[in-house]
């Protein structure tokens, strides 16, 4: 039994990580709007739906006209991308500063109106999709070279158990020592320690399953995943350059931290925010094409779920930090796909791939009572 | 005969990521006594407000009341306890009219259990009126009954000042504690104010600690003070010997301004 | 307008004759919604402008208890209306005590009325019998009353569970976790079918016990009105809930007239306030959390007796934030404006939506062209997928938006009533 679960476990980590790649950016489309303005802006899960169903549009016109699919990708995206940062634009226009400019005190009003506005695109979608098609339900076309499979070597598959296997057993060491602690009232070990106890165990762990760990694992990946890790890395290393390396991002960043004061030194706030939000909604829509590459069927309600799940990951890698995004996003994806695998495998399917939905809902609530700051982020306090 | 201190402080700090707000501060302050604080902006003198009625935990430290121990308790547990207080910028229940205000803060004096509330119960009305009465005897006290049933957002300034001051009373406490009370009156409207704070000690023997940056005032009603700069108390002493303290003329208005003081 | 509100006998006079003829309309035409929605206006004019409490009560009585059932019996839908829009204000009532009054956005209330529901459709019915020792199931029809009770206990412990983590977190947080634990019930109801099979899953339960009604059959015997069971039990729910509903605003207003009343405005309107002046955060919240639950279980219970049928289906998102909009559209805090946004958002939802789609797709059967000229359109054309009775979310988030931006306070704002001792005084 724990040899099938270990045999399955790179392939599973590997879906996690792609499915993490596009929660990531999703997320971070939460984490930039959260940083400038301190409101969850919940109709980005309808921003990202937007770019998926502008990006099935894309491809489904243009199929007869361009051969070559990998153009045809980057198209969807630029559009997709675009189509989802103009929806962002006119929902902050519209719908956000005119509540900003009032100065309302009470929470629930940005709160309720994001909601509305998030309804309201579902079927505003709907509605276009239904005039100009006469359905809802859009597919993206498949095209055998991204369809295509490679085997990946099995030395890869022997390093991911390995390193998942030795952070299991790191959180299993530290969480020891903390009871250790509490109940013997020693000094807590040293991070070295912790990690070489781990490394041992790892090792005994690996001699003991070698025959499992050592059989030919047959991790194999799909072009389209290949193309949506290719395509996140390159939007979130060209993120990190433009929140670092350029003057709007320095923007980006000052506003969040105090808007008050950046616009004393020279920065409206206005124009910021509605620079975030384009960004912010790029990536969204980005994300959405991609989610309809991997998953190939999008329609007007497609953003509910992963929009929540992308949200979690938000707030899991610490909401309004850019790397917590990311980094949240992934391990969201791998915990989703961990959960979603062994829960049915351990039950018999007594458990069935709703319960993976609620996973997400957990980690939420526990995050936010336990650890509210997120893995990497800080806490925003209220002054009294 | 003495008494125990109606409020111990010791050694109480605060820290605020790389900021050290309050930085081992100590008092005891006795029952009755007309107690302030001063100092500059940013001294620190909220957060240590913020930290007796427990709305910060302190890092360090410890804070007793009325002898027993209430670090990092919760506000509303030490509210109950008989702590309450006004805030620097107001803090009204803008919605509800000003005698309703003052009725909120009835709240742990009101025995009404929800049942009672369902059934309307005997008991339901007798405390409901109990508590009605006694809102208004407080509202009667601070001059505002004529506005007891506008919206508290409506009413002006200095009313909605009072107001905060007699929804404190409502929860009949040992120690009252007013952040800048005075702020933004004129001096008639202070000199009022101040009659009405010897007023609440002299007639309802409850404690006052106070922040406040109008002088006048601090020192015409004071009996003792404390001076934060920093977040440290640099001084202690009435008000004669903290006027003429060139420390604190220094943390008000910088060296020059001490050296020519003294001189 | 304003000089019909200064002179109370005008007003009377006025509202009296709009009553009168909308319900002579309305009698002479029971299937048409225009005098439908006139005698409804009739009836909430009466109920909430100033005019003299016998009147009040005359002509709300005479249309709740007289018109609407007489036409009722004419057009059983009338009933379908009255008792879906009393289930949804029972319910925005309840909603409006934790988001009117506490200020607590809470997106997953649906869940409150699944669990009420489930708790009279699992005993009420043979599927207890799957995981219960005793053949006993299903429980005749008169213990549906007993269960109304216990599922408003269950429903209020299923607040306290969903509340205490919940209800520490700040309001963005607490909207999207309990957004979260509404579908996690919905998520279980849709689930719980396996190992032990408690909610049958998917295809949810029937037949439903409903309490029988012999003895209110004899009643209106009495009166001399005979009628068959299925004639009898749309007016016996329809009468049970507007008895409901009236216990329901009772409490609300008893509860907004106390001290628990005044502690939950307090936190909405300033938490740190709030606790400064001794009031117990967390637990005032819970308590506001537990009553809003236990409404929504109670009327979860007798949906399951009225519906026969219930499952996961009826306990989306959807109706969470359709209960949402009824609050935010009456007035968030006020009462009768949570009772208006109920019946708003119903007969919006069951019968104008509806109309509009069955209008359209007659213009489209009739092969209507609409020339204006410059524009022209032949209805044949309409594509099938148009239909406006499937756009409640676009209508439910346009809703939100419009009321947020241009009238937050709602149709019907809250109105701080100046206290009763104020009248004894004077």
């Amino acid at each position: 039994m724990l040899e099938i679960l270990i045999q399955l476990l790179p392939s599973v980590l590997l879906e996690g990580l792609i499915l993490g790649f596009v929660y990531a950016m999703i997320a971070l489309g939460y984490t930039m709007v959260y940083g400038v303005l301190e409101l969850i802006n919940f109709a980005h899960s309808e921003i990202f739906m937007a770019g998926a169903v502008a990006g099935a549009e894309t491809f489904i016109l243009l199929k007869g006209a361009i051969a070559n699919p990998f153009l045809l990708l980057a198209l969807a995206l630029l559009i997709g991308g675009t189509v989802a940062a103009v929806v962002a634009i006119l929902v902050e226009r519209l719908a956000y500063r005119p509540l900003r400019k009032r100065g309302t005190t009470n929470r629930l009003v940005p709160l309720i109106t994001a909601i509305g506005v998030s309804f309201f695109l579902q079927d505003l979608v709907r509605l276009i999709e239904g005039l100009w098609h006469n359905a809802f339900y859009r597919r993206y076309p498949s095209f055998a070279v991204f369809e295509a499979t490679y085997n990946l070597p099995n030395w890869i598959g022997v390093l991911v158990i390995a390193l998942t296997v030795w952070v299991g057993f790191w959180v299993l060491a530290y969480f020891g020592d903390w009871l250790l602690r509490r109940f013997a009232k020693r000094a807590p070990a040293k991070g070295r320690t912790l990690s070489w106890v781990a490394a041992g165990l790892t090792l005994v762990f690996l001699v003991l399953y070698r025959h499992v760990v050592f059989t030919d694992l047959g991790m194999t990946i799909q072009m389209k995943s290949i193309l949506v890790i290719v395509v996140s890395l390159a939007m979130l290393y060209g993120l990190n350059w433009l929140v670092h390396k350029t003057k709007l991002g320095i923007a980006i960043r000052a506003v969040a931290q105090d808007a008050q004061t950046a616009s004393l030194m020279g920065i409206d706030p206005d124009v910021i925010v509605s620079r975030t939000f384009l960004i912010g909604g790029f990536l969204g829509g980005v994300a959405g094409v991609l989610f309809g590459l991997l998953y190939t069927l999008v329609h007007p309600y497609v953003g509910f779920i992963p929009g929540i799940k992308a949200f979690t990951a938000a707030v899991l890698g610490g909401i309004g930090n850019i790397t917590g995004a990311a980094v949240g996003g992934l391990v969201l994806g791998m915990l989703e796909m961990l959960g979603g695998t062994y829960l049915t495998f351990l039950t018999n399917g007594a458990m069935g791939t709703e319960y993976k939905d609620i996973l997400a809902f957990m980690i939420l609530i526990f995050i936010l009572l336990f650890r509210p700051q997120g893995i990497i982020g800080q806490q925003l306090g209220e002054k009294v | 005969m003495s008494e125990a201190p109606i409020l111990e402080v010791e050694h109480v700090t605060k820290t605020f990521g790389g900021l050290v707000a309050v930085n081992d501060v100590s008092l005891k302050i006795p029952r009755r006594m007309i107690f302030a604080v001063i100092g500059p902006n940013g001294a620190g003198k909220t957060t240590f407000f913020n930290l007796l009625t427990g709305i910060y935990k302190p890092d360090k430290g410890k804070i007793l009341f009325d002898g027993e121990e209430i670090t990092g308790k919760d506000p509303a547990w030490i509210a109950a306890r008989g702590m309450a207080r006004t805030f620097q910028n107001i803090r009204l229940f803008g919605s509800m009219t000003a005698v309703e205000n003052v009725m909120v803060a009835r709240h742990v004096h009101t025995k009404t259990s929800y049942a009672d509330a369902l059934l309307r119960t005997p008991r339901f009305h007798r405390e409901e009126k109990k508590a009605l009465e006694r809102s208004m005897e407080l509202l009667e006290y601070m001059q505002l009954s004529h506005r007891a049933h506008e919206l508290a957002k409506n009413l002006p300034y200095g009313e909605q000042r009072r107001l905060e001051i007699a929804r404190a009373l409502a929860l009949e406490p040992k120690l009252l504690l007013l952040d800048e009370p005075a702020a933004g009156m004129n001096p008639q409207e202070t000199e009022d104010l101040q009659e009405r704070i010897v007023g609440i000690r002299n007639d309802l023997g409850v404690t006052i600690l106070l922040i406040e940056h109008d002088m006048q005032l601090v020192m015409s009603i004071s009996e003792r003070i404390a001076v934060l700069d920093y977040g440290s108390k640099i001084l202690e002493g009435t008000p004669e010997e903290v006027q003429n303290d060139p420390r604190v003329i220094e943390a008000y208005l910088g060296r020059g301004a001490a050296e020519g003081a003294s001189s | 307008m304003k000089k019909l509100r200064e002179n109370p006998l005008l007003l009377s006079a006025v509202i009296a004759i709009v009553a009168l003829v909308a319900s002579f309309w309305l009698l002479a035409n029971p299937r048409s919604t225009l005098p439908f929605l006139l005698t409804l206006g009739a009836l909430l004019a009466a109920l909430l402008q100033p005019i003299p409490k016998w009147l009040k009560i005359l002509i709300g009585g005479a249309i709740l208890l007289l018109v609407i059932p007489a036409a009722g019996f004419k057009n059983s839908f009338l009933f379908e209306l009255g008792i879906q829009t009393g289930i949804y204000a029972a319910m925005a009532l309840g909603l409006n005590v934790v988001v009117g009054l506490a200020g607590l956005l809470d997106l997953g209330y649906a869940a409150f009325f699944a669990v009420g529901a489930y708790t009279w459709a699992i005993f009420g019915s043979p599927q207890a019998n799957e995981f219960m020792p005793w053949k006993i199931f299903p429980l005749p029809g008169e213990y549906f009353y007993l269960f109304m009770l216990i599922a408003v206990v269950v429903a209020a412990i299923t607040g306290v569970v969903i509340g205490s983590p919940a209800l520490r977190l700040k309001g963005d947080y607490l909207a999207i976790v309990t957004l979260g634990l509404g579908e996690v019930v919905r998520v279980l109801a849709n689930n719980l079918d396996q190992p032990i099979n408690i909610t049958n899953g998917p295809q949810g339960i029937t037949p439903i016990q409903r309490p029988p009604i012999d003895w209110f059959i004899a009643l209106l015997e009495k009166f001399g009105l005979q009628l068959s069971r299925a004639e009898a039990y749309p007016l016996f729910f329809y009468l049970l809930v507007l008895v409901i509903i009236g216990i329901v605003t009772l409490v609300n207003i008893r509860l907004d007239r106390s001290r628990f009343g005044r502690a939950w405005i307090a936190i909405r309107e300033d938490e740190t306030a709030a606790r400064a002046m001794g009031i117990p955060l967390f637990p005032t919240k819970l308590l506001a959390f537990a009553t809003g639950a236990s409404f929504s279980g109670a009327m979860g219970a007798l949906f399951a007796a009225k519906q026969l049928y219930v499952s996961p289906e009826s306990f989306t998102l959807i109706q969470s934030i359709m209960i949402l909009v009824m609050v935010i559209l009456g007035g968030m805090g006020s009462i009768p404006g949570a009772i208006l946004g109920a019946a708003t958002v119903t007969i919006l939802n069951v019968d104008l939506l509806k109309s509009a789609s069955d209008y359209l797709n007659n213009l489209r059967n009739a092969g209507f062209t609409l020339d204006l000229g410059f524009f022209k359109y032949n209805f044949a054309n309409l594509p099938n997928q148009l239909e406006p009775a499937k756009y409640e979310r676009m209508v439910f988030g346009l809703i939100m938006i419009l009321m947020m931006i241009y009238r937050p306070e709602g149709i019907i704002p809250e109105r701080r009533h100046v206290l009763e001792m104020k009248k004894e005084e004077a």
